[in-house]
């Protein structure tokens, strides 16, 4: 422990003292993408790089070929075809009066993450990714896929990547507007795997982005170590995102609203879905007997206008219970379902459509970086918690006794330059039935984080 | 016109508030005091149904050795329970033919309980080719005035198959506890049987006795309060110096008690008892609320009317407790008094020989119909014929060996 904290301690220290960007690269440019940025981050960041290529400040046609080191090493080998190397590191310092399940203890240091990758384009035809996760012995693959974009209306995608459900799930863990996800992004969006995806941009100035693919299962997120525990297999997920406004000047112009599905085939067994707060505390443990299909539905909402931004969405998945009833007949499904509502203001004005990775004025740069504040509220359920007396923890209980939990959660980032952000949250947790979760004897209780995070 | 209209509402919510009123009563009464005298009725044989999914039947016949749950719901006349939990039991009586099952209703529906009873265990009478020890001998525990389960037989179906003659046995729980000592605010443990143990001190360590000792009530308390007491009586138990052992280990446990339940096995030639021919097994243990004493109580008496000669004195050397107690005359004359009022009581009237018949009588025809027992309808009417000669012969048996031993001492 102590040993973690002198390193986060001297990463920190190193990271605050790197040179200003002026040092190692050369103009001012425009902000460049990190990776598993939103898709509409993602976008808009291509298309900045694509013409930061072509052109610097004064206009001049810049060197395809060679090695570069502007927010990160890159290497170029003519024109559409780079190789840009990544890295990521985040700790968190976390503090709670529930317990923690790392150590059982209040407050711990946590190495959240520690990737490294490499992603860039080939001829400007295909994009690729390779990233991994060290000390990560399980699964130390994270996005792994190569993009054919020849035509924006029609690209495709193959490999290990997010499936294409949930906004909050979809953004990178680097842009994140909270240190945790929401709890519904966590627990009930699929998350990562294997599979092929279309995708692309129809209609009028492509004002609808959608997404379609198949995968061999239905993500990390649901999955658990416990043998007798099941996940989806077989998945068809599809998305579809509108921009109604997205070809006018109008300040709705960013306002974006969307569906997304899955479908997974569910073996019999039981559910790997689990209710654990966002210290991995478990607050309702999975027994209902599941077998059939998997749903999954989503909606999410986001608008940026300026300096600020909403986003909200709601999940519902459904696992059907195809003879699972004690005399073999089927039981109602489980259901699972929740919904966050957040929204951010960067009181230091920077817009935040645009990204606050590159502040206007970063520290020691004339400036004290970007600072943004931000609040979420959000509710997830599992089963029943209506207080049915029917409701029973039964694996093969019609109406299954469920929790739920709400929480509140109160942010201030501060995107000290390109490369740092630290991010600090203070966190209202409720749950329902408290007995079923880290402080029995205590419904609400409050939880601190602080994230420091260097990414390049 | 108007009055005529208000009487006609009137009649009207009468007619509702009686319906409401009986609605209500129903469930109430169907799980009454009466209820329960009727399901445990000795003269009578139950019918009771499981109704389990047919996935986790064929995963407990095959996991028959693990103490897994899965669910089940159950019906009795009229009554049905859903989500209660059902595992497999039992030690050497565990088979996948004939499942031994505990039934919980408190398992996934917190408080629930079947007329009152948190839990029962279905015996399959497998060890026991008269299929009527247990039920006899817990029947003579009662009648000698000492706890016991409340017990009864029934026919068991599992998804409308017979699974042939069971015993229903009522849980050594608080709700037992209540009904035969008045009070179970204490600490209840289950004997664990972990290999030979004959009331010798088994060391410091809180373990041997952790891993003998379940406890039953005030499970999440501390190991040094659930587990010291009990390394304690046992340490006293062993302690060398007899002049002060009495007094000090009679604050650990009740001695007459304990000589009175060791009578009535030995009277009943259990030989996996208390004085067990392979040590101690087959009982209960309860520390008495706000003290440190314990006493006995019986449980799964299928091992008892072994043989008709059975010894008064049957491994009683090999038991460290029975051995000392039985050194202080006062004791063992308890002990003597205790053989023969259960001798007397069990020929009084012919009691112990008229429960017998009327016992086989009750379940000779279940038992013919029961295809999945271990071992014929014919050696069941054996088993029969053997347990009648026992109960007219045992009484004079063991009276004998208390005057030979008496007489030997004069």
């Amino acid at each position: 422990m102590k040993r973690q904290r002198i390193h986060l301690a001297v990463i920190a220290c190193a990271l605050c003292a790197l040179p200003p960007r002026s040092v190692v690269g050369q103009e001012a440019q425009p902000p460049v993408a990190q990776t598993e940025r939103t898709d509409a981050e993602k976008e808009g960041k291509e298309e900045g790089r694509a013409e930061a290529q072509k052109q610097d400040g004064a206009g001049r046609v810049r060197d395809d070929w060679g090695f570069r080191w502007e927010d990160h090493p890159t290497f170029r080998f003519g024109p559409g075809t780079r190789l840009d190397l990544r890295l990521r590191l985040q700790g968190d310092l976390r503090g709670s009066e529930a317990s923690i399940v790392e150590d059982g203890e209040g407050a711990s240091i946590d190495v959240a993450r520690r990737r490294i990758g490499i992603d860039g384009e080939i001829l400007n035809i295909f994009d690729y990714q390779v990233e991994s996760e060290l000390g990560d012995e399980d699964d130390p693959w994270r996005d792994v896929y190569v993009n054919y974009k020849q035509f924006k209306f029609a690209e495709l995608q193959a490999g290990k990547f997010k499936v294409p459900f949930s906004l909050d799930e979809n953004t990178s863990a680097t842009n994140l507007d909270f240190v945790y996800r929401s709890r519904i992004g966590a627990l009930l969006a699929p998350g990562r795997d294997r599979g092929v995806m279309a995708h692309g941009r129809l209609l009028d100035r492509g004002i609808l982005r959608y997404e379609l693919g198949w995968f061999a299962e239905d993500g990390s997120n649901g999955r658990s170590k416990s043998t007798d525990r099941v996940h989806g297999e077989s998945t068809w997920a599809g998305r579809a995102l509108v921009q109604p406004f997205r070809s006018t000047k109008s300040p709705l112009s960013d306002l974006a609203v969307g569906l997304a599905f899955t479908r997974s085939d569910l073996p019999a067994g039981v559910t790997g879905i689990r209710g654990r707060t966002d210290f991995d505390a478990a607050f309702w443990r999975p027994t209902p007997f599941v077998n059939g299909t998997r749903r999954r539905f989503g909606f999410e909402g986001r608008w940026r206008p300026g300096p600020f931004s909403v986003k909200s969405e709601y999940i519902r998945l459904q696992d059907e219970r195809l003879g699972q009833g004690v005399d073999d007949s089927n039981l109602a499904p489980f259901v699972a379902s929740g919904w966050y509502v957040s929204g951010t203001w960067a009181v230091t004005g920077e817009q935040k459509a645009e990204g606050l990775d590159s502040p206007r004025r970063p520290l020691f740069q004339g400036g004290f970086g970007a600072v943004e504040l931000a609040v979420r509220v959000e509710r997830i359920r599992f089963g029943s918690v209506s207080g049915d007396p029917l409701a029973s923890d039964s694996p093969r209980a019609d109406v299954i006794l469920g929790n739920a939990e709400r929480a509140w959660t109160f942010g201030v980032n501060w995107y000290v330059n390109r490369w740092i952000k630290i991010q600090t949250n203070l966190v209202r947790n409720a749950i329902q039935f408290p007995e079923q979760g880290p402080l029995p004897s205590q419904p609400v209780y409050w939880s601190r984080l602080i994230r420091f995070q260097f990414s390049m | 016109m108007t009055r005529r209209l208000i009487d006609r509402l009137r009649l009207l919510g009468a007619a509702i508030a009686a319906v409401i009123v009986v609605a209500a009563a129903g469930p109430a009464t169907a799980q009454s005091t009466d209820d329960l005298d009727a399901f445990f009725d000795p003269n009578t044989i139950q019918e009771l149904r499981l109704t389990v999914n047919t996935r986790d039947v064929r995963s407990l016949r095959e996991n028959f050795e693990q103490d897994t749950y899965y669910t089940a719901d159950l019906q009795w006349r009229n009554i049905r329970v859903r989500n209660a939990g059902i595992r497999s039991r039992g030690s050497a009586s565990r088979n996948p033919t004939k499942l031994g099952l505990r039934v919980d209703f408190d398992r996934y529906v917190g408080g629930q309980k079947f007329l009152g009873l948190k839990s029962f265990v279905l015996k399959n009478l497998w060890q026991d080719g008269s299929m009527m020890h247990e039920r006899v001998a817990m029947a003579f525990f009662a009648r000698m005035g000492q706890p016991s389960s409340r017990e009864s037989f029934c026919r068991l179906y599992i998804n409308n198959e017979f699974q042939g003659l069971y015993l229903i046995v009522e849980s050594v729980d608080n709700d037992y506890l209540t009904r035969t000592l008045g009070e179970n605010d204490g600490y209840l443990y289950s004997y664990q049987f972990q290999g030979p143990f004959y009331g010798e001190y088994l060391g410091e360590d809180l373990e041997p006795y952790k891993s003998r000792f379940q406890p039953q009530s005030h499970e999440r308390e501390a190991d040094v309060k659930l587990y010291a007491p009990i390394h304690d009586f046992w340490r006293e138990v062993n302690e060398p110096d007899d002049a002060v052992w009495r007094e000090r280990v009679e604050q650990y446990v009740d001695l007459q008690q304990f000589m009175t339940q060791a009578a009535l096995e030995g009277f009943l030639a259990e030989n996996d008892g208390l004085l067990g021919g392979n040590g101690m097994n087959n009982f209960f243990l309860y520390r008495l609320a706000g003290t440190n004493r314990h006493r006995f109580l019986p449980w799964d008496k299928d091992a008892s009317f072994l043989v008709i000669d059975y010894s008064i004195f049957q491994w009683s050397d090999a038991n460290v407790l029975f051995r000392r107690a039985f050194a202080y005359p006062d004791l063992r004359e308890w002990y003597f008094q205790a053989l023969e009022a259960a001798a007397k009581s069990a020929a009084e009237d012919n009691w112990l020989l008229n429960e017998v018949t009327r016992v086989a009588e009750l379940v000779s025809a279940v038992v013919e119909e029961d295809t999945k027992k271990p071992f014929s309808t014919e050696a069941f009417y054996e088993s029969v014929e053997y347990m009648k000669e026992f109960a007219q012969l045992r009484t004079k048996l063991v009276l004998q060996q208390i005057e030979e031993w008496r007489r030997s001492r004069r």
